[in-house]
């Protein structure tokens, strides 16, 4: 089996980390790595809910050493966490927090070792065989149910160096990153936190969310930089309209990309939009540059094909080929459109879910007899989509329903208009139509906005 | 950063109602601006507001008020904490 470095090789001076206006370098990483990598407690499993993405990294790098497996839940949601843990027996919670971020789990600080400085304390490089399976990520599944998807690491480390292909050529060399997205989405921690590992590039250690801050971490970091957001993100700070360091590339992916909004951040800050096209399953599959073109390319490596009426994500980047969660019209293995993404799915910001999963959960409530999510203004300017929901529920307020749903999605999640009634429409098959859920939007949720 | 928030202002009813009116018309909120409770956490069960609300908020801030929000410090928490807390970091800090 085939073995791979720990960490790329690099000058061991070259800065790495940009953390609140503190440098780290190369060598620096690499020995907090390997401290923390001493220092583990025995376990087969960790969850990384460090906070800091250069902690993260350290974190997550350290795991990789020590081939222990990081679970990344998909939310802080308790009872996702929950499920998280009942499936993960020996579960130790790593952080850069002063408390375990969640409840009953056992939990070891990262950031409070001794500062490692000098190549006297690195080892030799561990080497990682290509095959070992390094994280675990939750995905909303179609089913809605969140399912387990493992990593390894050198199929991980193949992607990466792919990407980095294609953003580096875009933005001229590698690139300082700022990411204002969640790095245990693959979305994140693709872009935000492996590809400046794996690919020479620099790291931020915040996750930047006010335009004002966003400007703050690009301006710590030397050019050429990368702007890895999500569409509504990107929105917000181009409304902001403030001031904002060069910018070489901007990265968007979790929730499809205006052409609009691309030429608008082209002729904002001058640099183009790459879009990425991909899934927790397949992380990232496909780039475009939205506001110049509609068809997507594939990455270095990674094919698309057609058997049985689904498409597939095919390479070495995969251990069995991954299926699409889309409808596309291929031109070649390596180019194609995207026709539909597959209903059920909802997008609220970038982070995913199902709608199957929203209504089992709202009607799995203490006290709601019935109930329905929907989406009342599904349109496509670039707004971000809120979700409503009916309910019936003799005896429940609006604000019982929202702390039940609470314990089990993310808050983007809840409904923003929770209409009561008595009772809900279903046909024959126990469905409700999709034109009965029309009907009851427009009479009780339009026609009040 | 300074964005402590002194206790010892007054709080300012107008700036709290005008406040609440931009929030629920930004976010088109399900509530009458008079009914969120100036000392009640914006975040959490009772109004319900997540994490892009916060952000749409601060965007009518800036543009009302020329307040820039920043997460620089744990501040940040304690401005969206509620209503009056917003509108007493506001009445700060304006520059319109």
């Amino acid at each position: 089996m085939s073995l791979i470095p720990l960490l790329p090789d690099a000058d061991p001076r070259a800065p790495f980390a940009f953390c609140h206006g503190k440098v780290i370098d190369r060598e620096t990483f690499h020995a907090q790595v390997m401290m923390l990598a001493a220092a583990l407690p025995e376990g087969p499993r960790v969850m990384n809910l460090c906070a800091d993405r250069y902690w993260f990294a350290v974190t997550l790098f350290a795991a990789i050493a020590r081939g222990m497996l990081t679970v990344l839940p998909n939310s802080a949601a308790p009872e996702h966490i929950a499920m998280v843990a009942s499936e993960q027996p020996g579960l130790l919670v790593l952080g850069d927090q002063a408390d375990c971020p969640v409840e009953r789990l056992p939990y070891f600080r990262v950031d409070v070792l001794p500062s490692a400085t000098g190549s006297s304390t690195l080892a030799e490089m561990p080497q990682i065989a290509f095959d070992q399976r390094i994280a675990c990520m939750y995905t909303s599944g179609s089913t809605g149910t969140p399912t387990s998807h493992f990593k390894t690491f050198g199929r991980l480390q193949l992607a990466i160096l792919a990407g980095a292909e294609r953003v580096w050529a875009a933005a001229g060399a590698p690139c300082s990153v700022v990411g204002t997205v969640p790095i245990r989405h693959m979305y994140g921690l693709e872009s935000s936190v492996l590809l400046p590992i794996f690919g020479g590039g620099r790291m931020s250690g915040q996750i930047p969310f006010f335009p004002a801050d966003i400007a703050a971490s690009l301006a710590e970091m030397p050019t050429p930089r990368l702007l890895v957001i999500t569409p509504f993100h990107l929105r917000k700070l181009l409304e902001a309209d403030i001031a904002l360091p060069d910018i070489a590339v901007i990265l968007s992916a979790t929730a499809p990309l205006s052409a609009e909004l691309a030429a608008q951040a082209r002729q904002q800050l001058g640099c183009p939009v790459l879009e990425i096209y991909g899934s927790t399953e397949t992380g990232q599959v496909a780039t475009r540059e939205t506001d110049k073109e509609s068809n997507w390319q594939t990455l270095q490596g990674i094919t698309l094909e057609e058997r049985d009426q689904e498409f597939w994500a095919v390479g070495e980047v995969y251990e069995t080929p991954q299926m699409l969660n889309d409808t596309v019209e291929l031109f070649s293995p390596q180019v194609f459109r995207l026709v539909d993404r597959k209903a059920n799915m909802i997008n609220v910001a970038g982070k995913r879910s199902s709608l199957s999963f929203l209504n089992a959960t709202l009607t799995s409530l203490p006290g709601v007899v019935d109930g329905v999510f929907c989406v009342p203004e599904r349109n496509g300017n670039g707004d971000v989509e809120r979700l409503a929901a009916f309910v019936v529920a003799p005896g429940l307020d609006r604000a019982r329903i929202l702390a039940g749903l609470r314990q089990h999605v993310d808050p983007v999640f809840l409904p923003r208009h929770v209409v009561f009634v008595e009772a809900l429409p279903r046909d024959g098959n126990g469905k409700i139509l999709a034109r009965t859920l029309q009907d009851l939007i427009a009479q009780h949720i339009l026609q009040r906005n | 950063m300074e964005q402590q928030i002194p206790a010892h202002i007054e709080p300012d009813l107008a700036l709290e109602r005008e406040i609440a009116g931009l929030i629920v018309a930004t976010l088109n909120l399900d509530v009458a601006p008079e009914a969120i409770v100036p000392e009640a956490p914006l975040y959490g069960d009772e109004l319900g507001l997540d994490s892009i609300d916060i952000l749409e908020i601060a965007l009518v801030m800036s543009k009302q008020y020329g307040v820039q929000m920043t997460t620089d410090s744990e501040a940040n928490v304690t401005i969206f904490g509620s209503l009056r807390a917003l509108a007493s970091y506001i009445q700060e800090h304006r520059s319109k």
